[in-house]
C-alpha cells in the first residue's frame, strides 16, 4: 500500500509500504477514505516531539471502511467508521472511568519506558504519533490496522460525507473536551488563543456551550476572518498587547476563563519564546510556553485555565505564583476523543454543527509532503488539509 | 599569581570542598529508606547475598482470575522474559523463560514452595549445582481499583551477574522485566490481549 512516511526532519515521503494484517482478535483492518494532517502532525514533522523514526507512518485523523475483521471484532466488512486518535482496551481502571487517553493497556510494554520515564506513567497508544505512543502506524496511509476494534472506533451514518464526520476523529472532541474543562457559565467570557482548527472548533464549541463572549487571540490574518465568521472577537497580538487588550475588553476583570488551543510551538517575538527557541535549537528546553504563560497571567482571579494545546516537555518561567495567589484551576490532557463522539455525531445529524467549513485544501495522498509544508508555512491559507488515498 | 598557581590552588579548593562534603554527609543520621511505619513504600534492594528486583502491578481481577491467567493462560508463557511460570505437567515446577534462563550462569529448577488462596505464591530454585533463586506473587486488594499483584525476586549476583553484566545491569533488567511481565499479564486479563504495535503477525 501507498503511506506518508516520516523520513526526516521536514521529510515526508509517500512510499510503498506492507499492507497491514490481523495481529490480535480484537483487531480490524479499515481502507481509509479520508485522512487530515492535524496541527500536532507538525511536532512530529519538526521533530519537536521526539520519538519518531524513520518510515513511520503518520496520520491520526482518519476514517474509512472494514475490510477484514478479527475473531473477537464486533464490526462487519463494509460498515463505516470514523477512528479516534486514542487506542484504548475499554477494560481497565482509566477506560471504565471513561478517561481514554489515559488507558493502561493499549501501549505496548516495550514502548512504556520512555514515556514512563518522561511524565511518570506510561500513555495510551495513539495512531501515528511517535514511539512515546506506542509506535503504531497512522492512517496517512491506505489501510490501517485498528486495536481494539470493538470498542475504539465508531461506526457511522452512510448517508453524512467524510467531510463533516472525519474530524470526530480528534479535532472536534478536542475543542468540546476544552471548552468542557473551560467549566463555561452561560454568559462567561472566554478567550481562546489559537485560531488553527482545534482553536475553530473550541471556539465553536464554547458558543455551543452558552458562552457569553468568545475572544480569539491569533497573529495571522486569515485565521482571525475564520474566528469571526464563527461569531468570535478577534485580537491580532502583531498589533496589540494582549493581557492591555483583555482587561480592556473585560472591564478590568479578565477573561473569566482562558484556553491556550496553541501548546508547545508558540509562534512570537516576546522574550520569552526567543529565549525558549533558543534552548529549543540547542536541545534544553523542548516546550515553547509562552502561550500558557500568557494566558495564566490574563486569567481573572478565581478563573479557570483548559490547555488542550499539546506539550511534550518542561517549561520554564512558569507563572505558578500567579497561578496560586489568583486561585486558578488548570485543566488539560489528551482527549478522551470516544467519550464525545455520539453526542458530537447528533449534533452533526441535526445540522446544529457542520464541521466541514474548517477544510481549505484537498490533495491526493501522494501530495502529503506538499501538504505538510504548506500547512506548517502558509497559515494564512492552509488551514486544514485533507487528504484521500 | 601565574596560571600554574591558578591551578594548584583551585585543585587544592575543590579537594577540600570535597572533603568537607564527605564528612558533613558521613556525619548525618541514617535513616533506613525502608523503615517506614506499617507498609513499606519500597522493597529492599539487598538481603544478605541476595539481590532483590521487584514490580507491582494493579489489575482489574480477583486473585483467583490472576493465578489462573498465571498457570493457564497460554498466551501469556511465550512473551513472557523474566517472571517464571507454570511448566504444566507438573502443578508445583516452574519454567524460568528465555531472558531469566539466559541470565542465570547455572541451570535453574525452580519449584513452589508456598501457596496461600488469594495471598501468596512463593518459589525456589532447588538442587545442588543449580542457580540460588528465591521469588513470590503477592496479592493484596486495592479496592475497586482492583487487586495489586507484587512480584519479588532474589538471586545470588554471582549465578545472575556474568562477566558481561554487572550486578547492577543485572538487577535493572530483571526489574525492568518483571514490570513488564506484569504489564503483560494486566493486559491479558483485563483486555484480553497482549498490545503490539505490529502491523503484520511475526512469520512462523
Amino acid at each position: 500500500m501507498r503511506a506518508a512516511t516520516f523520513q526526516g526532519k521536514g521529510d515526508i515521503d509517500v512510499r510503498d509500504m506492507p499492507d497491514p494484517k490481523i495481529v490480535n482478535p480484537r483487531d480490524a483492518i479499515i481502507e481509509v477514505t479520508s485522512t487530515a494532517i492535524c496541527g500536532s502532525d507538525l511536532h512530529l514533522y519538526d521533530t519537536v516531539i521526539p520519538g519518531v523514526e524513520k518510515d513511520d507512518i503518520l496520520g491520526h485523523e482518519f476514517m474509512g471502511r472494514v475490510v477484514e475483521v478479527g475473531k473477537d471484532s464486533t464490526l462487519e466488512v463494509g460498515q463505516r467508521v470514523v477512528v479516534p486518535f486514542t487506542i484504548f482496551c475499554g477494560h481497565c481502571f482509566q477506560c471504565a472511568e471513561q478517561r481514554y487517553s489515559a488507558c493502561d493497556n493499549s501501549c505496548p510494554v516495550e514502548d512504556q519506558e520512555v514515556a514512563e520515564k518522561a511524565f511518570g506513567y506510561p500513555m495510551a497508544g495513539m495512531f501515528g504519533y511517535s514511539h512515546l505512543t506506542g509506535g503504531y502506524a497512522g492512517g496517512q496511509a491506505e489501510y490501517v490496522r485498528i486495536p481494539y476494534s470493538d470498542v475504539v472506533p465508531m461506526v457511522v451514518p452512510e448517508d453524512i460525507p467524510d467531510d463533516r464526520l472525519l474530524f470526530l476523529s480528534d479535532i472536534l472532541p478536542t475543542g468540546w473536551m476544552a471548552a468542557l474543562n473551560a467549566e463555561i457559565a452561560p454568559g462567561d467570557t472566554i478567550a481562546v488563543w489559537g485560531c488553527g482548527p482545534v482553536g475553530l472548533f473550541t471556539i465553536l464549541s464554547a458558543l455551543q456551550q452558552q458562552a457569553g463572549r468568545v475572544i480569539a487571540i491569533d497573529g495571522v490574518q486569515g485565521r482571525l476572518d475564520m474566528a469571526e465568521s464563527l461569531g468570535a472577537e478577534p485580537v491580532n497580538f502583531h498589533e496589540t498587547d494582549i493581557l492591555d487588550a483583555l482587561k480592556q475588553m473585560t472591564g478590568g476583570i479578565g477573561p473569566d476563563a482562558v484556553i491556550d488551543a496553541v501548546g508547545m510551538e508558540a509562534h512570537g517575538f516576546s522574550v520569552d519564546n526567543i529565549a525558549d527557541r533558543i534552548k529549543q535549537s540547542v536541545g534544553m528546553g523542548q516546550d515553547r510556553a509562552h502561550v500558557l504563560r500568557q494566558a495564566i497571567m490574563a486569567c481573572r482571579k478565581g478563573g479557570r485555565v483548559s490547555v488542550p494545546g499539546v506539550y511534550g516537555g518542561k517549561a520554564d518561567m512558569f507563572p505558578l505564583g500567579a497561578m496560586m495567589q489568583k486561585g486558578l484551576q488548570l485543566r488539560t490532557g489528551q482527549t478522551h476523543v470516544r467519550r464525545y463522539t455520539a453526542e458530537l455525531l447528533d449534533l452533526i445529524e441535526r445540522d446544529v454543527i457542520d464541521p466541514s467549513f474548517l477544510i481549505s485544501h484537498r490533495l491526493p495522498l501522494e501530495q502529503a509532503a506538499t501538504g505538510y509544508r504548506n500547512f506548517r508555512d502558509n497559515q494564512d491559507e492552509w488551514i486544514k488539509v485533507v487528504m484521500h488515498p | 599569581m601565574n596560571l600554574a598557581n591558578w591551578a594548584r590552588y583551585g585543585l587544592a579548593a575543590t579537594l577540600a570542598t570535597a572533603a568537607g562534603g564527605v564528612l558533613i554527609y558521613r556525619s548525618q543520621p541514617r535513616t533506613n529508606r525502608d523503615a517506614a511505619p506499617a507498609r513499606t513504600a519500597r522493597h529492599a534492594r539487598r538481603f544478605g547475598d541476595y539481590r532483590i528486583a521487584g514490580a507491582t502491578v494493579t489489575i482489574r481481577a480477583t486473585p483467583e482470575q490472576i493465578v489462573k491467567c498465571w498457570r493457564s493462560n497460554a498466551l501469556l508463557w511465550p512473551a513472557l522474559e523474566y517472571l517464571p511460570f507454570p511448566e504444566g505437567n507438573q502443578p508445583d515446577l516452574l519454567l524460568p523463560p528465555a531472558e531469566l534462563r539466559a541470565m542465570a550462569s547455572r541451570p535453574l529448577l525452580t519449584r513452589i514452595v508456598a501457596e496461600r488462596e488469594d495471598e501468596l505464591v512463593a518459589w525456589r530454585s532447588e538442587g545442588e549445582g543449580h542457580a540460588d533463586m528465591h521469588g513470590r506473587l503477592r496479592f493484596r486488594d486495592n479496592g475497586a481499583k482492583g487487586t495489586t499483584v507484587e512480584v519479588i525476586m532474589a538471586v545470588r549476583p554471582h549465578h545472575f551477574a556474568s562477566a558481561l553484566k554487572t550486578e547492577a545491569m543485572m538487577a535493572e533488567a530483571l526489574e525492568l522485566g518483571l514490570l513488564r511481565d506484569l504489564r503483560r499479564m494486566k493486559m491479558l486479563i483485563e483486555a484480553g490481549e497482549i498490545a503490539t504495535a505490529r502491523s503484520r503477525p511475526e512469520a512462523a
